[in-house]
C-alpha cells in the first residue's frame, strides 16, 4: 500500500518536476520508485527491501547536497542571480514595461462563447477591438449593440461578464498584455479599464543581446551573468552560471576575503583543540577527584554534574549569552563591573570558550570515569608492588592507559567541536566584527558560522557561491579528521 | 583482595578524612555549583516578577507566575505553537531515524549479500560529510525542488523531517549494526526453522532485544533535533508558525535582551526540565551507549 502510495506520487509529481525543468529530481524520483517496485514485488532481495529505502533517503539528501555543494562553489548563485538565464531575461523584459502616461481606455471583459476564452473588448481610438494577449482587432460596429451611455450591451460571438464575475476571475489579469503592435501593449489597469504601456526592453535570441528600445543602448551578456552595456551599466536580475574558479580565486587572492578567511581558519582549529583539551582535562581531574572508594555521595555528585549535559543546548547557551550581557548580565553584576564580555576580540574568546568548557565537561567527566572504572586493577597493583609513587602510577600508568581508550572519542569530539553551530552563533553571533572582512567575519567565528553568515544571514546579500566555496574547504578539513579517527579507531578492519 | 577493600575495612579516624576525603568534597561541590550556575539563575529569573535583568536577585524579591502567562499570551511569540512544532518533529524524526537505522542495521548484520561491504563502506565515508555542511546545498535545492512540490518546500516542517530521514543512516546504522552483531545468530536461526519469516524475526525478535539501545537513540535523536539550529534556521526560518523551539527563542531575545529576559528564562525552564528529567532518568543507559565507542578501540 505504501509502495502504492509511492507510485501514485511519483506519476504525479514527475511532470509537474519536467515542466519546471528539475531534469536530476524527475530522474532520481524515477529511477527511485522503479528500483523500490522491484525490490518489494520480489520475493527474494530480502536484504535490500532493508537496506535501500534508507539508502535512497541518504543519497538524496546527504550525498547529493555534497556534491552540489561543489558544483555551487563554481557558479555566482546568489542575490540576484538565483534565476536562470531564460527566466531572468523574461524577467528583465516583463520589468520594463512601463505606462507611456496616456489617459485609460475603457474596456469590457467578456468570454468567446466557443473557446470560452477572456477576451478584452477596448474602446481603442480607432473602433472597438476584442484583444486577448495573442493580438488585437477591430470589429465591425454591426457585430455591437451599444446602451445609450456607450457602454457595449451585446456583441456577436461573446458574452459580457458582469463586475461581480470579472471580481472573481482577477488573478487572470495578472500580467495580461495585448500586444497593439510598435512594442506598444494595453494592460489592465482596472476591472473595465486599460492602459497603454510600452515596453522598453527587448531581447533578441539570435544574437543573444539586450536592446533598450528609448536609448538605443545594446546590453550584451558577460562572463557572472548579467546583461551589461558598454558603460558597465547592468540590468537587474542576472541569472545563475558556472564562473570557473572565482569563488576560490577570491578567498584565496582577493585580500579582503583571504585575510578574515585565514583568522576564521586558525581560530576555528585553535578553538576545537582547546575544547577538547580544557573539557578533557577538567572532565578528567572530576573523575578522578570523585572517583574515591571512600566518598559516600559519589552518585550524587555524578547526577548534578551531568546536568550542564542533559540541559538542552540551544537554551543553555542562549541563557549564558544573556549571563555575560554587558549591561545587565549576572556576572558583571557580580563581579560590580562592565566588562565587554561578548564585544570584545579576547573576552569574546575567553567567554566561548568557558561556556563550552562548562557545556562539555560532563561528557568528558562520563567518559572518563568509565575509563579509569575499566582500567584492570593488576597493572596498577604491578607497579605498587614494584615501589612506583602515586604520582609515578598515575603519570604512567594510568593516564596513558585512560589516553588510548580514549583517543577515538577525543578525536571525534574535536570533529564536533569544528561545527559546532550554535555553541558560537547562539552566544556571540560570531561576533565581534573583524572590520577589515567588510562585516562580514567575526573574531569568534568558526568555518561554519562563516559560511552561514555569508549564505544566509549577514545582512550583506546572499552569496550562496562563495560560501559553498568556503564549504568545500570545510568538507575537506572534517573529511580529513574523520579518515585519521577511522584510522586510528581501526573501525575497518571491523568491518565483517 | 586488593588496597581498596584493604582500605574499605577500617573506618577512618577524623583526621585521616580531613585529610584524604575533605578536598574532594571542595572540588565536588565547587564543580556542582559551576555546573548548576546557569540553572539556577534560569529558574530564578522564571519566577521574578519583575521581569529584567537588571533588577534580578537570586531568590526574587516578588516571586510570581507573571512571566509565565506573558509567555504564553503575548502574540508576537507563539511560544505553544512552537513548542507544539519542535515536539512533532523532534518526536517524529526520533522514531524515523531509529526505524531507518535500526531496518537497515538488520539486514548489515544478518545478511551476507552482494554490495554488503560497499554498502557499509558508503556509510561511513558518507558520515564525514555531514549535512550540516551542505546546508546552503540543501536551501538551494529545497528552493528548486518547492517549486513543483508543496510539501517540500523551504518553509515547511515535512521538508525538514525528510531532509533529517535522509540523515539517518549515516548516524545510526553503524552504531546499531554493532549492537545487533552481539545478538547470538543462534536465536533467529532457530526461529527459522520453527518457520518464522525474515519480518517476523525482525519485528518479533531482535527488535524487542535491542529495544534499551533503540530507546537511547530514539532520545538522543529527539535531544539532538531539539537542539538543532542551523538546518532548521535554514529550512524553517522564513515560516514564523513553522519554526522550532530553538529558532523561536533565539529570535525572541534577539537584541532586546534585557526587556524579555523573564519569559525567555520561564520558556527555557519549560523546554528544558522534561528532557533534563528523561535524560537523567535514562542516565545509566546513555552513558554505556557513549562509553561503547571507546571500548571497541
Amino acid at each position: 500500500m505504501l509502495l502504492g502510495a509511492l507510485n501514485a506520487f511519483t506519476v504525479w509529481s514527475v511532470p509537474i518536476l519536467i515542466s519546471n525543468k528539475s531534469w536530476f529530481f524527475a530522474i532520481y524520483f524515477v529511477i527511485s520508485t522503479l528500483v523500490l517496485d522491484f525490490i518489494f514485488l520480489s520475493k527474494r532481495r530480502i536484504a535490500t527491501k532493508y537496506i535501500v529505502p534508507g539508502v535512497i533517503l541518504l543519497l538524496l539528501f546527504q550525498v547529493y547536497p555534497a556534491f552540489f555543494t561543489g558544483y555551487v562553489a563554481f557558479t555566482n548563485y546568489s542575490n540576484g542571480h538565483f534565476l536562470d538565464k531564460e527566466t531572468a531575461i523574461e524577467v528583465m523584459v516583463s520589468n520594463s514595461f512601463a505606462p507611456t502616461g496616456d489617459e485609460p481606455i475603457y474596456m469590457q471583459v467578456a468570454r468567446e462563447n466557443t473557446t470560452q476564452k477572456i477576451s478584452l473588448i477596448v474602446q481603442d481610438p480607432r473602433g472597438y477591438g476584442v484583444g486577448t494577449r495573442d493580438g488585437f482587432s477591430i470589429i465591425p460596429s454591426s457585430d455591437l449593440t451599444l446602451t445609450s451611455d456607450g457602454k457595449i450591451e451585446k456583441i456577436v460571438g461573446y458574452s459580457i461578464l458582469t463586475d461581480d464575475e470579472v471580481f472573481s476571475i482577477l488573478e487572470e489579469f495578472n500580467d495580461f498584455k495585448i500586444p497593439i503592435g510598435n512594442d506598444r501593449f494595453y494592460s489592465v489597469s482596472d476591472i473595465n479599464a486599460v492602459e497603454l504601456v510600452a515596453q522598453n526592453l527587448s531581447y533578441d535570441p539570435n544574437k543573444d543581446q539586450v536592446t533598450d528600445l528609448l536609448t538605443g543602448t545594446i546590453y550584451t551578456p558577460n562572463d557572472n551573468g548579467s546583461m551589461v552595456s558598454e558603460a558597465g551599466e547592468e540590468i537587474e536580475p542576472g541569472w545563475t552560471t558556472t564562473v570557473g574558479w572565482r569563488n576560490f580565486s577570491k578567498v584565496i587572492n582577493d585580500e579582503r576575503y583571504r585575510q578574515p578567511l585565514l583568522q576564521v581558519l586558525a581560530w576555528t582549529f585553535i578553538y576545537a583543540g582547546l575544547v577538547v583539551l580544557t573539557t578533557f582535562f577538567l572532565g578528567l581531574i572530576l573523575a578522578l577527584v570523585l572517583n574515591h572508594p571512600r566518598m559516600k555521595s559519589r552518585k550524587i555528585y555524578r547526577t548534578l554534574l551531568i546536568v550542564p549535559y542533559a540541559m538542552p543546548s540551544v537554551l543553555s547557551t542562549l541563557v549564558w549569552a544573556g549571563m555575560f550581557n554587558q549591561d545587565n548580565g549576572v556576572i558583571n553584576k557580580m563581579l560590580g563591573a562592565s566588562i565587554p564580555w561578548l564585544s570584545d576580540p579576547w573576552l569574546s574568546k575567553f567567554a566561548v570558550l568557558l561556556v563550552q568548557l562548562w557545556a562539555g565537561t560532563p561528557y568528558m567527566f562520563l567518559i572518563a570515569t568509565g575509563a579509569i572504572q575499566s582500567l584492570s586493577t593488576e597493572v596498577v597493583e604491578a607497579a605498587q608492588v614494584d615501589g612506583a609513587s602515586p604520582r609515578q602510577v598515575f603519570s604512567k600508568i594510568k593516564l596513558p592507559l585512560v589516553l588510548m581508550t580514549l583517543a577515538p572519542l577525543l578525536i571525534a569530539s574535536y570533529a564536533y567541536n569544528f561545527s559546532n553551530f550554535g555553541a558560537i552563533y547562539l552566544l556571540t553571533g560570531g561576533g565581534p566584527t573583524i572590520i577589515s572582512s567588510g562585516g562580514i567575519a567575526g573574531h569568534t567565528d568558526i568555518l561554519i558560522s562563516y559560511t552561514y553568515k555569508i549564505a544566509f544571514a549577514a545582512g550583506k546579500g546572499n552569496d550562496y557561491g562563495l560560501a559553498s566555496a568556503v564549504s568545500f574547504f570545510n568538507f575537506i578539513l572534517v573529511a580529513s579528521i574523520s579518515i585519521y579517527s577511522f584510522k586510528k579507531s581501526r573501525t575497518i578492519e571491523n568491518m565483517t | 583482595m586488593n588496597t581498596e577493600d584493604i582500605l574499605k575495612q577500617k573506618p577512618l579516624t577524623p583526621s585521616q578524612w580531613g585529610r584524604k576525603i575533605a578536598w574532594r568534597h571542595v572540588v565536588g561541590v565547587a564543580a556542582v555549583s559551576f555546573a548548576l550556575f546557569p540553572l539556577i539563575w534560569m529558574i530564578s529569573a522564571a519566577f521574578d516578577t519583575l521581569g529584567s535583568l537588571s533588577s534580578q536577585k537570586l531568590i526574587p524579591d516578588r516571586p510570581g507566575w507573571d512571566n509565565f502567562h506573558e509567555l504564553f499570551t503575548n502574540p508576537d511569540q507563539p511560544y505553544l505553537k512552537w513548542l507544539r512544532n519542535s515536539l512533532i518533529i523532534s518526536s517524529t524524526n526520533a522514531v524515523l531515524q531509529m526505524f531507518i537505522g535500526a531496518t537497515a542495521a538488520y539486514a548489515l548484520s544478518r545478511f551476507r549479500f552482494k554490495g554488503r561491504k560497499l554498502t557499509l563502506m558508503t556509510i561511513l565515508v558518507v558520515q564525514m560529510f555531514p549535512q550540516l555542511l551542505a546546508a546552503t546545498a540543501i536551501f538551494l535545492m529545497l528552493a528548486e525542488l518547492g517549486k513543483s512540490i508543496p510539501a517540500l518546500a523551504l518553509g515547511q516542517t515535512t521538508a525538514l523531517i525528510i531532509v533529517f530521514a535522509g540523515g539517518a543512516l549515516g548516524i545510526n546504522a553503524w552504531m546499531l549494526k554493532g549492537f545487533y552483531d552481539t545478538i547470538p545468530s543462534e536465536i533467529d536461526e532457530s526461529a527459522k526453522v520453527d518457520g518464522a519469516s525474515h519480518a517476523q524475526i525482525y519485528f518479533r525478535i531482535i527488535l524487542p532485544l535491542a529495544r534499551p539501545v533503540l530507546a537511547v537513540i530514539t532520545l538522543l535523536s529527539f535531544i539532538g533535533t531539539m537542539n538543532e539550529f542551523l538546518i532548521t534556521s535554514v529550512i524553517l526560518g522564513g515560516n514564523q508558525n513553522s519554526i522550532t523551539l530553538a529558532v523561536g527563542m533565539q529570535q525572541f531575545i534577539d537584541g532586546q535582551y534585557n526587556a524579555r529576559w523573564g519569559p525567555f528564562a520561564a520558556g527555557a525552564l519549560i523546554a528544558s526540565v522534561p528532557v533534563m528529567i528523561l535524560f537523567l532518568y535514562l542516565q545509566k543507559h546513555v552513558v554505556s551507549g557513549l562509553t561503547a565507542g571507546a571500548n571497541k578501540g
